[in-house]
């Protein structure tokens, strides 16, 4: 899966879909983010199409937990969709959408300090859930375990960065905070990340 | 281990557990269209304005100039506030005077405007500094909330896209704690919440 290209690297897609008995033709992101603003809620589901894997996969590296993640997607996409008028072309749209989820998920995390989730251990690592795959790579599951560990000061910046391979201003953007100290959280936030690896292969 | 191989393992990681835990997303723009689609459209006075000052040419979607953005809102919130807030007699600056609860307390109405915010909520002693979102349903740009609260003293601070915005224009006073200011409200006459 691929993250989300920029709007001027798609010129022309030509999307069609029968939508209420008509042809319904998409040029560009522009000309969908139009429309969906002058109330044409299915151009709003091709943009969820295109970004939704994006969207849920911050959501889920934020949050570490499928649920929660989850109903953060919907949200971001209808809070976007409500608020669109606010969203200046001049910006990057996706910068936008993520901010929204962003803000959405650390809401979200305040209100989990107060209402933890007890089983989260076990639906990251698919445990509880028949839907997902039970980490085979140990490899994989000591980051797994890391990552949820991590502060979500550190781990919010690794995952817009090696998830979403944003650029350090827009993760700047999104999370609210200077570029300078986007660029030390991840450099230290990879750092803790392999020791706390470390820490779990050799506890003594 | 190598950076360039724990940058690798990370993207992997991500992306795997993205890829494992998808199927919750299937039939996704189906349901938002169609929740979208029952939510009924309204007209309000706000909308009416907005089109009214909205400039023909220019870069933003639903653009407003700054003055006729300033304009619109001044004139929306001295609406509101004539509508929703009184003065209060002997004291000085403005005073909530809504309906009152079962409990001697009031339904304590907080409004913000906020022209381009997309996430606004308000925190404080009220709720444990757990934020209470506020809500803009017909994008005018002012954001609301109506906690019902017993009478005390409440310290409080609106979060504006996840920036602390401590100075309520309807506030009775402020404090600075932490080198941030934080409003303060009191209702009911009570000194102590």
């Amino acid at each position: 899966m691929s993250p989300p290209k920029p709007p001027h690297a798609k010129p022309c897609i030509l999307i069609t879909e029968e939508a209420a008995g008509n042809v319904y033709r998409v040029q560009d992101e522009v000309s969908l983010l139009r429309a969906s603003l002058e109330g044409e809620t299915e151009a709003w589901g091709e943009v969820i199409s295109r970004y939704k894997d994006a969207v849920f996969g911050l959501c889920l590296g934020f949050l570490r937990n499928r649920a929660d993640a989850e109903d953060i997607t919907h949200d971001a996409f209808i809070r976007a969709y409500v608020n669109l008028r606010r969203y200046n072309l001049e910006k990057r749209f996706s910068t936008w959408l993520f901010t929204i989820a962003a803000n959405l998920c650390r809401n979200r995390l305040r209100y989990r300090r107060n209402h933890p989730v007890a089983t989260l251990p076990a639906q990251i690592r698919g445990g509880a859930d028949p839907a997902t795959i039970i980490a085979r790579d140990d490899r994989h599951a000591e980051v797994r375990e890391a990552l949820t560990r991590l502060p979500y000061g550190y781990r919010a910046p690794l995952v817009l960065r090696f998830y979403n391979d944003l650029p350090y201003r827009e993760i700047a953007e999104i999370l609210a905070i200077p570029e300078g100290t986007v660029k030390t959280r991840i450099h230290r936030g990879k750092s803790m990340l392999k020791r706390r690896m470390e820490e779990e292969r050799d506890p003594s | 281990m190598r950076q360039n191989e724990i940058d690798e393992i990370l993207r992997d990681t991500l992306r795997q557990e993205v890829a494992e835990t998808t199927a919750g997303l299937v039939g996704l723009e189906e349901r938002i269209v169609i929740e979208l689609g029952e939510r009924r459209p309204r007209l309000r006075v706000s909308g009416w304005l907005r089109q009214l000052l909205a400039p023909t040419r220019g870069g933003r979607i639903g653009q407003l100039s700054v003055v006729s953005a300033t304009a619109a809102i001044c004139l929306l919130l001295g609406f509101f506030v004539a509508n929703q807030v009184g003065l209060d007699g002997g004291s000085p600056g403005i005073r909530l005077t809504p309906s009152r609860t079962t409990n001697g307390g009031q339904e304590v109405l907080f409004v913000l405007p906020a022209l381009d915010a997309t996430d606004v909520s308000v925190v404080g002693n009220f709720n444990s500094w757990e934020p209470t979102a506020l809500s803009d349903d017909d994008n005018d740009g002012i954001w609301m909330a109506s906690i019902p609260l017993p009478p005390g003293r409440y310290e409080y601070a609106f979060v504006i896209d996840g920036r602390w915005w401590g100075q309520d224009p309807l506030a009775d006073e402020y404090v600075q704690s932490y080198g941030e200011y934080s409003s303060v409200r009191y209702v009911g006459g009570g000194d102590g919440a």
